[in-house]
């Protein structure tokens, strides 16, 4: 069976985090959130994967290539203009054949959701779980394992039920997403919804994992449960005087150098210089081509590739993206913070700082709890960082 | 240069054979064919044209088969030059690569007594001879036939009614596939994977026999050897355009990646080569094409790291060369380590008593027999003709070099070591970052779509990548262009600067900066559009016409950036042109002619 996967979305909430990078390349554990879900796809023998790309899709297609490195089969289908969900899906029509999945590309599962999907659906289904706040998806109502109503982030909803966007479908959709877009409905959503009044949409419910990130802030839990049951393993060199506890993996080329402690679940990437002296504590991941420097502390953060952190710095739950250079004596301590969201605030219990790719930080710099820097910023020695920097700042 | 492919094994050789060929086209396109056994004959189909050309419906079902794509070196592309060859009797088929350097008087020979030849090729004389000499086993005729050729080659034959094929190598890449029940052998090794990734490199002089079941080698005094088994960790994707519109666009994308790969485990140690065990006071770097203008970045590379003189020589110039009493420590770069100069310049730098050191990007390539040392580039293989990664992994590999003799010789001192590799470190993610802008260079291209002709100036480490520019431009928007040093432009060049001849110029902020600002003036009077690649600068920004900025690193490490920008350039215009991006016309891939 083929599996269709939309992932030509920007995801505009997980700003400044998708400036020049779509949402499922953002890395959770190392693997972009795709590479997960492509994973879980291909341990439940769904090898025969498209693609619909878009926002930034050479991101995407160089990294994935021809799907051969993870034993799948993968075909890009470009959605020029992201109008919707449903839109994405119908640039598919051509190439699909009888029953086919769908799955959004930006939400974490693993192979257990997919098996349990695969094995309980029958006909048109639909894939749901239990969420703490249903207004942020499609709420479905159910009656006697029938969907009753979706509805697409209702202000007042009646379920704890969401849909996770996953479906099992078959061709007879197209026309009917074709009719439906001629009345401006773009998205799965409503199609769904006008599909269950012709014929039975099953709702499968599962307790398996079904992770969102919302706002950049959420890629800290799921960077701690993609780091659950990562192994132990090095093809790196650790020099002498290193101390490693739990689950840590340590990628080719990485020289992790003495004296320095990491404490897993943590991942590292190819290519790292680490310490001397520096300590790494758990839920952490690094990205590939990083140095930290001695004296330095990162922990429950996830740190991007090609990001350069500077001695005697600290990094708490924090989110440091590609490119990112920041100089000695950097501190960034976490705590709770009202983060300020489109339609009021959330509370988040605890939160370092957000800095997003490119940006360089002199030394001496301090950010506070919950602080968001956008793309490019240019933050001076010295500053004391309370606001959010919006891209391309240069802070004095 | 040519690719050849030879399957025995279960049904369905055809489409085996053709799948092959498509993966082995970057090798030679200009015509194709195959040859599947029957047991009454042998089918043959050939054309002049693409692989696509062939008619598969057509081919017979059949268990052993071989494959030819070609690239003409003796007689023009036709349907009757096109392997493979089926000689007189029609009982033996052969595919051949290579050039058989004393064709014309075996051809004679064989008129003589009374062979009628089909072709203008060197390579049929290989069937005629196997008919001449043949006594009921191919295997020994084989072993009588070449000993008759003076030159290159890679054959396979095949005879009627039999699931065996027997091949030979001298000079000419060949590699044996080793499947489950089926056995393949092919110039390269895209041309395998699809059925298995176990190999065995077979050497030169080297004769071997495969049926679907058996390998048996032998070398070139007639005695049974066993070569290596080695396992390939090249995927698909590497051989497969993977959602890009070509290749070379796929390939340029994968840059990032490229570096990365390079260096890997090379940037804290570097064990690949240990240069204190040689001279290296005075450095020669000889290559050909693409890999030549690597040099000459290499050149700047090693003066400022290293401090030791660096001489570069154009292969197919080096090697007719007069010899000196000097014996510089010799760097030959090839992408292939097929290159058929740069091989011959190997061997004249071991003659004249020099160390050799190769940068290449194919494992055990022909140019890593004629060695000392090896370094590869691991950008993985390139399918487009243009040379992209493969470019900028020989620049890493050559700052690599710099820095390990800057520390054996004391020129560069381990505290300032640091900095430099996290500049390297850092280069991936500024080649994502420049690859983001290729939306607005190409709206910059339409400056240079309807040029004839268009100029590309830099000055000092930049100065080669002007060069290689001008040729990327060249090779696949067919546009005329020249790289000049920016300093020589008045001497000559400047006559030809109109308002029709576009000019690319590259600055960045080194010790040159104001002289190249200069220059742009003087060009920015004759009226021609100035397309400025390099630094952020207020004053360049208002003496061009366009502006392409890259992120700001050391100047010596510019070339990287600024040469990523010039790539998209020319897919970009040859892209508006029209042209045959992974193809061009006239052009092949390893240029294995000399």
């Amino acid at each position: 069976m083929k599996a269709v996967i939309l992932a030509a979305g920007e995801g505009t909430r997980l700003r400044p985090f998708t400036s020049s990078e779509p949402k499922v390349m953002i890395p959770v554990a190392n693997k972009p959130i795709l590479h997960h879900v492509v994973e879980a796809l291909v341990d439940s023998d769904v090898t025969d994967i498209v693609m619909v790309v878009g926002y930034h899709k050479q991101r995407i297609m160089s990294y994935f290539g021809n799907g051969e490195d993870m034993g799948a089969d993968i075909e890009y289908v470009v959605q020029p203009k992201q109008v919707g969900t449903a839109h994405a899906l119908y640039q598919t029509k051509d190439i699909m054949d009888g029953e086919f999945l769908v799955l959004p590309g930006d939400n974490l599962i693993h192979r257990e959701t997919i098996d349990y999907f695969l094995s309980e659906r029958h006909g048109y289904s639909i894939l749901i779980t239990k969420n703490e706040e249903p207004s942020k998806y499609g709420v479905v109502t159910m009656l006697n394992g029938l969907v009753k109503k979706i509805e697409e982030k209702p202000a007042e909803s009646e379920s704890h039920l969401i849909s996770t966007g996953i479906y099992s479908l078959d061709t007879d959709i197209f026309p009917r997403i074709h009719d439906l877009m001629m009345d401006n409905v773009y998205d799965l959503t409503s199609v769904m919804d006008d599909l269950k009044e012709d014929a039975p949409l099953h709702g499968i419910s599962t307790d398996f994992m079904w992770m969102d990130a919302v706002y950049p802030w959420d890629l800290l839990s799921l960077n701690s449960a993609a780091l659950t049951d990562i192994g132990t393993s090095s093809l790196g060199i650790i020099e002498e005087g290193v101390s490693i506890k739990g689950d840590v993996k340590i990628g080719e080329g990485t020289v992790i150098k003495g004296g320095t402690h990491i404490e897993g679940p943590a991942v590292i990437g190819e290519g790292c210089e680490i310490g001397p002296q520096a300590c790494i504590l758990p839920s952490t991941s690094i990205g590939d081509d990083c140095r930290i420097s001695p004296f330095t502390m990162v922990q429950n953060s996830i740190v991007m590739s090609g990001v350069n952190i500077g001695p005697n710095s600290m990094i708490d739950s924090s989110v440091i993206g590609e490119g990112v250079n920041i100089g000695a004596g950097f501190s960034s301590h976490a705590d709770a913070v009202d983060m300020k969201v489109e339609d009021g605030f959330e509370m988040v219990e605890k939160i370092g700082c957000m800095i997003a790719e490119d940006t360089l930080i002199g030394s001496g710099v301090t950010v506070y709890p919950g602080v968001v820097v956008g793309e490019d910023c240019d933050i001076r020695g010295g500053v004391v960082l309370r606001e959010r920097c919006p891209p391309g700042s240069t802070v004095l | 240069m040519c690719g050849i492919v030879g399957y025995t094994g279960k049904s369905g050789v055809g489409k085996v054979l053709l799948k092959g060929l498509k993966r082995l086209e970057y090798r030679g396109y200009d015509s194709a064919g195959v040859a599947v056994v029957q047991n009454d004959g042998i089918y043959l189909q050939k054309k002049k044209g693409m692989i696509k050309d062939l008619e598969p419906i057509t081919i017979p079902s059949g268990n052993t088969g071989i494959g030819h794509t070609r690239w003409a070196t003796h007689g023009k592309p036709s349907d009757e030059n096109a392997h493979p060859f089926k000689g007189c009797s029609g009982e033996f088929a052969i595919v051949h690569n290579g050039i058989i350097d004393n064709f014309i008087t075996i051809k004679e020979e064989l008129i003589e007594k009374g062979h009628e030849f089909s072709s203008e090729t060197d390579s049929e004389i290989l069937v005629h001879l196997i008919e001449e000499y043949h006594e009921g086993n191919l295997l020994q005729t084989m072993g009588e036939v070449i000993k008759k050729l003076r030159g290159s080659y890679a054959v396979c034959a095949v005879q009627r009614d039999s699931d065996r094929i027997v091949v030979a190598r001298n000079q000419s890449p060949l590699v044996i596939g080793i499947g489950v029940e089926e056995n393949l052998v092919a110039s390269d090794i895209p041309a395998i994977l699809d059925h298995t990734n176990e190999v065995k490199y077979l050497e030169d002089g080297d004769i071997a026999e495969l049926t679907p079941s058996r390998i048996r080698i032998w070398d070139r005094k007639g005695v049974p050897v066993e070569r290596e088994t080695v396992e390939i960790d090249w995927t698909h994707e590497d051989a497969e355009k993977s959602g890009y519109e070509h290749y070379m666009l796929k390939e340029i994308y994968e840059q990032p990646k490229a570096i990365h790969d390079s260096l890997l485990g090379r940037l804290v140690e570097f064990d690949d080569v240990d240069f204190n065990s040689y001279d290296t006071r005075h450095i020669r770097l000889i290559s050909c094409g693409t890999s030549y203008h690597a040099a000459l970045v290499g050149k700047y590379i090693i003066e400022e790291l290293a401090a030791i003189p660096c001489t570069t020589d154009l292969a197919s110039e080096y090697r007719y060369s007069s010899p000196s009493d000097l014996t510089p420590f010799t760097i030959l770069i090839s992408q292939s380590g097929e290159t058929a100069d740069t091989i011959a310049a190997a061997r004249e730098a071991k003659q004249r008593g020099c160390k050799t050191l190769a940068i290449t990007n194919v494992m055990n390539s022909s140019i890593t027999r004629e060695v000392d040392e090896v370094i590869y580039t691991q950008a993985g293989p390139e399918i487009g003709v243009a040379a992209t990664k493969t470019f900028t992994t020989q620049l890493i590999v050559l700052y690599l070099i710099a820095m390990e003799l800057g520390l054996n010789n004391k020129r560069l001192l381990r505290e300032n070591v640091q900095e430099y590799r996290d500049e390297l470190r850092r280069l991936p993610r500024h080649v994502k970052v420049l690859l983001d802008q290729s939306d607005y260079i190409r709206d910059v291209c339409d400056k240079l779509v309807t040029a004839e002709d268009i100029f590309f100036v830099g000055r000092n480490i930049n100065y080669p990548v002007a060069l290689e520019g001008a040729l990327k431009l060249k090779e696949i928007a067919y546009i005329h262009s020249a790289g000049y040093p920016a300093g020589e432009l008045k001497h000559g060049p400047f006559a030809l600067l109109t308002e029709r001849t576009p000019v690319v110029s590259i600055l960045v902020k080194d010790h040159t900066f104001e002289k190249m600002l200069g220059n742009i003036g003087e060009i920015a009077a004759r009226g021609s559009p100035i397309i400025s690649v390099g630094d952020e600068d207020r004053e360049l920004e208002k003496l061009s016409d366009d502006m392409i900025v890259i992120p700001s690193v050391p100047p010596l490490f510019s070339p990287i950036l600024v040469n990523v920008v010039l790539q998209l350039m020319a897919y970009h215009t040859a892209r508006k042109r029209g042209c045959s991006i992974d193809k061009p016309r006239n052009l092949a891939k390893s240029v294995t002619v000399e």
